[in-house]
């Protein structure tokens, strides 16, 4: 488990802690990038967008949704393997779960946050947003929960309230120990924090009980939360959009880039709070195995994919994948495959899969090919739906392509304020994992 | 006043701990940087409580989540395409997350509930006990009773003994 020996536990809350409590001119030079990042390419472009009307993207009568969308569905799949994975190691016991799934719920909460902000960006007057919840009105207005985006309304906000508890409780006891290693206005926030957590038995016991429900509870909501994404375009009859493939290909494809955006976070972790200790090759081989199981579930659905069209024999089904497959977005289409289903493949050599270069690399290949089928599923079958002379075309605007930039801008901001005020390792579970504290150990 | 005995070894904490409950102390609190199931069983605690929070959050949300689904269709009626304004298998999407969402704020109120917390009141507590020592505290100690439990901790092997106030 521990690549450079076994710490000891008082070395565990100084290594954690110290990452928290120092911080160095190099943190605050990517703090202020990340931000003038999010701020530039995210918030200006919106708020412009805000001013001119969403006519400034480049969605248009026949493409009425496009890159706003694509990029929501990938931060929502993005966020999928942080909560689900821990949830499910939880469940199942695994001990390498312990060093990596505080920061993995991190990407979580954060990839959904970011997800959301998409929607405000696409909804256009977004002071309206409220409309979409339950809130008694002067109106008389209430939302028809008949629509699957009513749907995406519940999941998502159930799912953002859970990741949020689920890793708030979790970092619990972390936080006291954040307070007990503190002093002045730290000690006092963390004391709050903490809850006044003592570590007693009946704590230990409560926590336990209700960590292993949050965990139950969280399973079935992941799942759910992305097969309803896919359901805004299944349950609507737009060829490329209605296969009932959809919900275990979009669950899939969520896990799949969350996996390898775990991959990505852990590498930088590693590099630079010096986590060498901690995550380790244990880790990453778990991680590339896993990823393998993942892209060939993925590359069977997308097969599937294409076989049922072809065996159904629907001809706008069938030009609509010609398109996808051969038009304009064909070098796009190709570019998923072969990161997606061709790249991850080099996992199966243990040299790759024991090299953390590598496997960012592939990590990040495997996200790019996932952000570019989201947007493929977008851009290339609603605009072409059924009559070739109702037939459009979706490129997007600068502003669109800004946005999207800006968006990791945001995540990566949230990602760094995040590791300065929350253990970004679980220093009791990392406990757990070491040799117990007794005189025949 | 309350005695807290910190031990440096896990054995030594749970020998103290089955000797002072088996004496008679009751007040006993058991902490640890870590979890510890058998100290768990010796303070008395098997299936928790908040198990009871779970299913009636779970069963409050599926009842309000369908109930708001059609309680919604029924104020505000959007007849479409003919269809029922009262349809089941979208309101059982919405029942399904509300369960779900219902069931966790019921767990968080649960844990609340259940171990007490937040308490930020001054209550006995040594600072290690978040790194890698284990403290026994006995409360509501005076004269004889104290002088007994203190020989107990010290017996099982605690590195250090303190006097302090009982919890507010």
């Amino acid at each position: 488990m521990f690549d450079h020996g076994q710490p000891t536990y008082a070395e565990v809350n100084k290594d954690i802690i110290s990452t928290m409590l120092e911080t160095g001119p190099k943190y605050w030079i990517l703090l202020g990038s990340t931000m003038s990042l999010a701020g530039i390419f995210f918030f200006m472009p919106w708020i412009y967008q805000l001013f001119v009307g969403v006519g400034a993207a480049g969605m248009n009568r026949n493409a009425v949704w496009g890159t706003y969308l694509s990029n929501f569905i990938f931060w929502i799949g993005l966020s999928h393997s942080g909560t689900l994975l821990s949830a499910v190691l939880h469940i199942t016991n695994s001990p390498w779960r312990k060093s990596i799934y505080r920061s993995a719920e991190a990407m979580t909460l954060f990839s959904l946050i970011t997800a959301a902000l998409f929607v405000m960006v696409h909804v256009g007057r977004v002071w309206f947003v409220h409309w979409s919840f339950p809130i008694p009105n002067q109106m008389g207005l209430w939302p028809n929960f008949r629509s699957p985006l009513m749907f995406d309304v519940m999941a998502i906000t159930t799912y953002l309230t859970a990741s949020s508890i689920f890793i708030y409780m979790g970092s619990v006891p972390d936080f006291a120990a954040v307070r007990d290693a503190s002093t002045g206005v730290r000690r006092r926030l963390y004391a709050v924090f903490s809850f006044g957590w003592r570590g007693t038995a009946r704590e230990w016991h409560t926590l336990g009980w209700a960590y292993t429900f949050f965990a139950v509870f969280v399973i079935p909501l992941a799942v759910s939360v992305h097969s309803i994404v896919s359901w805004d375009f299944a349950l609507s009859a737009v060829p490329g959009f209605h296969h009932t493939i959809f919900a275990p290909y979009f669950v899939t494809g969520a896990i799949y880039s969350g996996t390898a955006g775990i991959v990505t976070v852990m590498y930088c972790l590693r590099k630079f709070l010096n986590f060498e200790r901690y995550i380790g090759q244990v880790h990453l081989d778990s991680l590339g195995k896993l990823l393998i199981a993942l892209s060939l579930i993925w590359s069977y659905i997308n097969v599937l994919e294409l076989f049922t069209t072809w065996y159904g024999g629907s001809s706008f089904e069938l030009e609509a994948l010609s398109f996808r497959m051969t038009g304009f977005y064909a070098p796009l289409y190709w570019e998923m495959i072969l990161f997606c289903a061709f790249v991850p493949l080099l996992m199966l050599t243990r040299k790759i899969r024991w090299s953390w270069n590598k496997m960012l690399v592939i990590s990040i290949l495997i996200n790019i090919g996932m952000l570019t089928e989201r947007f493929i599923i977008v851009a290339t079958s609603q605009p072409r739906k059924f009559l070739p002379d109702a037939f459009g075309f979706y490129v997007p605007s600068w502003i669109e392509i800004s946005i999207t930039i800006g968006s990791f801008g945001i995540f990566m901001t949230l990602f760094l304020i995040f590791i300065k005020w929350v253990p970004s390792i679980s220093i009791y579970e990392v406990k757990e994992t070491l040799k117990p504290l007794r005189r025949d150990a | 006043m309350a005695i807290l005995g910190t031990f440096a070894f896990e054995e030594d904490f749970l020998t103290a701990a089955k000797n002072l409950t088996s004496s008679g102390f009751d007040r006993i609190s058991l902490m640890s940087p870590i979890p510890v199931e058998e100290a768990q069983e010796i303070v008395g605690l098997h299936k928790s409580r908040v198990r009871h929070f779970s299913l009636a959050g779970a069963i409050i949300g599926c009842i309000g989540g369908f109930a708001m689904a059609v309680g919604t269709a029924l104020v505000f009626i959007l007849p479409t395409g003919g269809r029922a304004i009262i349809t089941i298998p979208p309101f059982l999407i919405i029942t399904y997350e509300m369960t779900i969402l219902f069931g966790v704020l019921f767990t968080l109120l649960g844990f609340h509930f259940v171990s007490g917390l937040p308490a930020w009141k001054d209550r006995p507590y040594v600072i290690s006990a978040s790194v890698d020592r284990f403290v026994v505290v006995v409360e509501g100690t005076t004269g004889e009773q104290a002088a007994k439990a203190e020989a107990i901790i010290r017996d099982a092997g605690a590195e250090e003994i303190q006097h302090v106030e009982d919890s507010q």
